[in-house]
């Protein structure tokens, strides 16, 4: 696993990014695969084909030819707008987030919205991990945590959010829900955003749920190409 | 190549208590937040393979518990690995860990596996199956289950149009087949440390002194064990980080987890061992019950077994390759150089 060297949180987490695009971009021999962290990098690689010493002064030098500080922006990040449905069903945990940040609930879902999230990484089925939402504090994790929550769920934790792809077990608090389908494997990719991608919520009335619901998410302004398509079931 | 492909259909009589399609995995997944997946017992999906001629990387079936059984309409050359079980062809008992010539219309039943969780079962030839990123392992979270259902028709396209062995009905292959040991009793395996294994002290001596037991809670995700642990001290919250399969992590709760190749990619608990790569297969192995201890090994230790065991492998994949060609049985390589030029 490697970190950048830094004491900011911030400096970390987009050295870290940076350091995942120069090695996929590299792509050093005996590499086999990445995993990122919130302010790390897995880096996994076949230990016959490169040894650890070997693959670390690779790594060094390709860091030290593309340098860890170029502006991220220099890649065009795609814009996605979701739409969220607020509910006391689809928005269990929005009183307890509330409470512990000292806010209105209605102030909680402003914050969400006023906020433009830069897409950190995804993380477990592909699920979107998103910062920084402007609270004034920290959200903690469920105690408890919960062993299904729907797909779709707009989850908090930290000053981070994530978007529940598939249906499964989680910590983080459940404020929200989009009709959106953020992530289908029989689309190619089956995600159309990426690590950097911006990302703002809006909320929308429980009416509108019905004319978005399956629909897959595709940055704004795009234009689905294929939404009358049959869909191939495996 | 003059030969011609055939489909050969393959009924699906009786279909274990999980059996999916499976291969070794995907590759460039993880970077995306899938898990690479793929066969938990890695080596045995690879020999399965390489036995019957195919690439490491081809299609094949992992077979769990109770009873598999199907029939194949057409003649097929198949090979059955993974734990110790038996294996018949039309009642009569043959080897796994062996090339086996079938006729068309036989029954084959796999069953009684023991000292291990999985069998693994190839055929000459690419099966039918969809794919996601490129594999066809399961990744039942995301919607691709890949389980074969009773009265399931697989679909073989193969070269393999039967073979007659000039002296004997079965033909004798004497292939060097690095069969692991399912002995009965307590597994070691060997680990190496972790980046939070000084702080927990006493672990180093816990992990190498006690046995440990596996959990009905394991599953593809992990094995959960029972035994003792020690949690390390003076951590802090840990930052979400990736963590790799074969990671010992500690929950909050009092139990050891062996992360699998389905894991959670990033994790925020202490990591105090790794399995050695070359121990992970038979972890792939390990049922309920199971009891383990584990080594402490050196980095180049742990390096070295698993080359051993690669090296292996190649002798395995390279002799079985001459004979298929010498006998003029299909092999994946035919026509084309052999498989390491080709990077």
């Amino acid at each position: 696993m490697l970190k950048v060297a830094a004491a900011d949180a911030g400096e970390r987490e987009s050295g870290s990014r940076r350091l995942r695009e120069i090695l996929l971009d590299e792509r050093p021999h005996g590499l086999i695969d990445v995993v990122a962290g919130v302010d790390s990098l897995l880096v996994e690689f076949d230990c016959l084909a490169v040894s650890h010493g070997q693959l670390a002064q690779t790594i060094r030098l390709a860091v030290a030819g593309s340098g860890l500080e170029r502006d991220e922006q220099e890649r065009s990040a795609a814009l996605f707008i979701i739409p969220v449905v607020v509910s006391a069903a689809y928005s269990p945990d929005l009183p307890e987030v509330a409470e512990e940040l000292g806010i209105s609930q209605e102030a909680v879902l402003r914050i969400m919205e006023d906020s433009e999230l830069s897409i950190n990484l995804l993380a477990s089925a592909m699920a979107p991990m998103m910062g920084t939402v402007r609270f004034p504090g920290q959200v903690s994790r469920c105690k408890e945590p919960r062993t299904n929550v729907d797909s779709g769920s707009v989850m908090v934790a930290g000053t981070s959010a994530i978007i529940q792809p598939f249906p499964g077990p989680t910590g983080w608090k459940v404020i929200g829900r989009t009709p959106l389908t953020v992530c289908d494997i029989r689309e190619e990719p089956a995600t159309s955003y990426l690590p950097g991608d911006r990302v703002r919520f809006r909320i929308i009335p429980a009416s509108d749920w019905q004319g978005l619901v399956g629909q897959f998410l595709r940055p704004a302004g795009s234009v689905a190409p294929e939404q009358a398509q049959t869909r191939k079931v495996s | 190549m003059s030969a011609t492909e055939l489909t050969v259909r393959v009924k699906v009589r009786e279909a274990a208590w999980l059996s999916t399609f499976q291969d070794l995995g995907r590759e460039h997944s993880e970077f995306m937040g899938v898990p690479c997946g793929g066969a938990a017992d890695q080596h045995s999906a690879s020999v399965a393979n390489i036995l019957v001629g195919n690439r490491r990387t081809a299609t094949c079936i992992e077979i769990m518990g109770g009873r598999f059984t199907f029939t194949p309409a057409d003649p097929v050359l198949m090979a059955v690995t993974g734990a110790p079980a038996d294996v018949t062809v039309n009642g009569q008992p043959v080897a796994l860990w062996e090339p086996l010539c079938v006729p068309g219309g036989a029954l084959i039943t796999i069953e009684n596996a023991r000292g291990g969780m999985r069998n693994y079962l190839a055929f000459s030839g690419t099966l039918a199956t969809g794919r996601f990123m490129g594999s066809a392992a399961p990744e039942a979270r995301m919607g691709f289950p890949q389980q074969i259902a009773v009265g399931q028709d697989l679909e073989l396209c193969t070269l393999y149009a039967g073979f007659e062995h000039p002296y004997l009905s079965q033909p004798l292959f004497r292939l060097p087949v690095p069969v692991p040991a399912f002995g009965g009793g307590t597994w070691s395996i060997d680990i190496v440390e972790g980046p939070e294994t000084d702080a927990a002290p006493g672990i180093r001596e816990l992990l190498s002194s006690r046995a440990y037991t596996v959990t009905a809670k394991s599953n593809h995700v992990g094995l959960r064990l029972d035994g003792p642990v020690i949690h390390p001290e003076g951590l802090g919250e840990i930052v979400s980080h990736g963590v790799p399969i074969g990671a010992f992590e500690i929950p909050h709760g009092d139990e050891l987890i062996i992360l699998g190749r389905y894991r959670t990619l990033t994790a925020g608990y202490p990591i105090v061992a790794f399995a050695a790569k070359a121990s992970l297969p038979l972890l792939g192995q390990a049922r309920p019950g199971q009891t383990m201890t584990f080594r402490w090994v050196s980095h180049a230790d742990a390096v070295e077994r698993y080359r051993e065991e690669q090296r292996q492998l190649q002798m395995l994949e390279d002799r079985a390759r001459s004979l298929f060609l010498a006998v003029n049985l299909p092999h994946a390589s035919a026509g084309n150089p052999p498989e390491q030029t080709a990077a």
